[in-house]
């Protein structure tokens, strides 16, 4: 009661135009969760850590469920209710800044000395659209890590760290198909799950989604090749390859009939908690060549509408701190220094992951992205069809050539 | 009427009216407008480009797909629900034992929420661990798992199945109303002259719920056309677009594409077939009213 009372006339005096110092302003801040990993619990001790080092900032946390999230927060800005503060997807946030919707943060970061040596560099980039900082990298992770079961590799005699790979990939993979089990969780419906993973084989591969010039890059060599390779490895994938994600890969995997699942780190925990003996390696790539994955993460950032952009700030240089990041994220902390220790606290082979990070390529940087991502989509399917790689891939490149 | 009664009238009907024009009339106006701008999440400002928007749906090549999808999801829906409703209906209207809790347990399907729907069929359709593909191979019918969803041959099928499933229910509760009010001397005097099960069902009661039968068939239809939940969660319109229908595209190319004007434009297509199946359904209800007996 007393706190509505005071938010009331802390409102009246607002109206009236006197910027008391007193004056207590809410924060709105929206996050999404990807697990059931209690992330909620632990941002609001933070949160409320927050709120004890600033007395006049008030934050209310939402937690939106990752399905649901890009959908809510595209209609709230639309209808002018965005929030302050949101997490943005590495993928929205030229469409976000080209829209408008959200702030320039260029010189706040300058002035509290936030810079990219600070965080991983793919995640920093992923926040710059045509030169200016639209937000700040909170969590990253790359897709993809190839978890293994041990048990069943073991039984095949096969080494996993043949499976860093292309060959080594496709040997093992036809070796441990058969009797109900499945050499590897390739999957193909529409969805970004599947446009990161085979962009990593493509990645790893030397090529592009986009060129340097912003043209299609899907119908080159180097990116025809792979899709060749993944629509050869898919006879050794569960049927049903078009309409299965990443989740049903982890059915399987857990229940011990797929011998590999393509995951992000995040996929961790989850594999700690099960009877799953499982280990894995840096994605995979032809023999000679470095694996690169592909970046995934969030970034913070602030909303034109917000009346608090300097409280938001505040909120936002708090949540990006080294002793901070950590505990506010299922990801990994996008400060470098705050994921060392995450990784060692709570991930299996920290280095390893790291290293990964380190290499890891963003999705084109594009406004367009999303409808660059449907092309991809639409792409793949054809390719895990068993279409013609090459017609197939210039058909969608026409296309992506054609948007704008 | 008054004047003074007139006014009433309108009084009355003032807050429907505006409802309905908030709420229904003015999206509907504000979706054809908006197909012929240029509007997307990216470029807020709406820019007027006359057809040029419809030129490109009509070029991709999404757009024959989705009609095609739509006619195939729509019919086979309507059809086979029709006719599972209708023979359910008959079946539980000749008196068998049990029948009240019969009618109960039929119903269950309608009346769980679509989206709970498509995720145990989901779950039931999964080609490893699914139930369906496990019963069919212990009874020899298939050899290996068969991926339903995943396939471009089947994936239709599929979800016409179980939208089938979850509506017959509601065709089969307005076919049973139907059934019991016909008239039962005439049943009587059909048998008294020696007509059989098929006879009296083709002389007697067809011609006696023939009106309930069609308004049922223009309602499904329009209530088909529409359905968006059970085909999006099952399979987003995939495989390569083998299921995507009007409320599927217009949902992924507004909501996930941020293309507004595109959605907009599958909207117009949408509200032109729907005006037309609405037209029919006034057409056929007037004409059963009209010929309805008075007194």
């Amino acid at each position: 009661m007393k706190q509505t009372l005071f938010a009331a006339v802390a409102s009246l005096a607002l109206l009236a135009g006197t910027a008391a110092q007193a004056e207590e302003v809410t924060l709105k801040f929206w996050d999404n969760q990807q697990t059931e990993s209690g992330l909620s619990d632990v941002q609001q001790e933070a949160v409320d850590r927050f709120m004890a080092e600033n007395p006049d900032i008030k934050v209310e946390v939402t937690t939106i469920p990752y399905p649901e999230y890009q959908q809510r927060l595209l209609t709230a800005v639309q209808g002018g209710n965005a929030p302050d503060i949101a997490t943005l997807d590495q993928i929205w946030v030229a469409a976000f800044a080209e829209a408008g919707a959200v702030s320039d943060l260029t010189d706040k970061a300058k002035e509290s000395g936030l810079e990219r040596s600070q965080f991983f560099g793919g995640a920093w980039d992923s926040a710059v659209y045509k030169d200016a900082l639209y937000g700040v990298p909170f969590n990253v992770d790359v897709w993809q890590f190839s978890f293994y079961n041990k048990d069943l590799l073991d039984g095949a005699g096969i080494d996993p760290q043949s499976l860093a790979s292309w060959e080594g990939l496709k040997a093992a993979s036809e070796k441990l198909t058969g009797d109900g089990k499945f050499g590897v969780g390739l999957f193909g419906h529409r969805g970004e799950d599947t446009v990161v993973v085979v962009n990593s084989f493509i990645f790893s591969n030397g090529g592009e989604v986009l060129d340097a010039a912003g043209k299609c890059a899907l119908n080159q060599p180097p990116a025809v090749e792979a899709m060749t390779y993944l629509q050869d490895l898919a006879q050794y994938a569960p049927e049903g390859i078009l309409n299965a994600n990443s989740g049903n890969m982890r059915e399987l995997f857990l229940n011990g009939s797929l011998a590999v699942e393509f995951w992000p780190a995040l996929e961790q925990p989850t594999l700690q908690k099960s009877d799953i003996n499982w280990g894995f390696v840096n994605g995979t790539a032809p023999e000679g060549k470095q694996a690169i994955g592909t970046y995934g993460g969030w970034n913070l950032a602030v909303f034109e509408s917000s009346e608090h952009k300097d409280a938001a700030w505040k909120f936002i240089e708090f949540m990006v701190r080294e002793d901070v990041n950590g505990d506010v994220v299922d990801l990994i902390p996008a400060n470098k220094a705050a994921a060392e220790k995450f990784l060692a606290e709570n991930r299996e082979g920290p280095q390893q992951i790291i290293e990964h990070l380190s290499l890891a390529k963003p999705r084109p940087l594009s406004a367009r992205y999303l409808e660059v991502a449907e092309i991809q989509m639409t792409l793949f399917q054809d390719v895990f069809a068993g279409k013609e790689v090459q017609e197939a891939a210039n058909a969608a490149c026409s296309e992506i050539d054609a948007l704008n | 009427m008054t004047s003074s009664d007139q006014r009433l009238v309108w009084a009355f009907l003032a807050p429907t009216l505006l409802l309905l024009g908030v709420f229904l009339y003015y999206p509907m106006i504000g979706t054809v407008i908006e197909s012929f701008y240029d509007t997307s999440f990216i470029s807020p400002e709406p820019r007027f480009v006359g057809w040029s928007v419809y030129e490109k749906v009509l070029s991709s090549r999404a757009f024959p797909e989705v009609v095609w999808n739509s006619i195939m999801w729509t019919l086979g829906v309507v059809l086979l629900q029709n006719l599972l409703g209708f023979f359910t209906a008959m079946l539980l209207n000749q008196g068998l034992p049990a029948q009240g809790m019969t009618r109960a347990l039929v119903l269950l399907p309608f009346v769980l929420p679509g989206v709970v729907t498509a995720i145990l069929w989901r779950f039931m359709y999964d080609p490893q661990l699914g139930l369906i593909n496990s019963i069919l191979i212990r009874l020899g019918v298939l050899q290996e798992n068969a991926a339903w969803l995943a396939s471009s041959d089947t994936a239709m099928a599929a979800v016409i199945f179980v939208a089938v499933w979850k509506g017959f229910p509601f065709s089969m509760l307005i076919y049973l109303a139907a059934l019991q009010n016909v008239d039962k001397s005439q049943l009587e005097a059909a048998t008294l002259d020696g007509a059989g099960p098929v006879r009296r069902l083709i002389d007697v009661t067809l011609p006696a719920i023939k009106d309930v039968i069609l308004v049922n068939i223009v309602l499904t239809l329009i209530l088909t056309f529409n359905y968006f939940d059970i085909v999006w969660v099952m399979t987003r319109g995939g495989p390569q677009n083998a299921t995507h229908i009007f409320p599927t595209k217009i949902f992924e190319t507004g909501f996930g594409q941020f293309r507004f004007g595109e959605a907009a434009t599958y909207g117009v297509f949408s509200i032109l077939v729907l005006a037309v199946l609405v037209a029919i359904y006034i057409i056929v209800q007037r004409s059963a009213a009209a010929r309805r007996p008075v007194g």
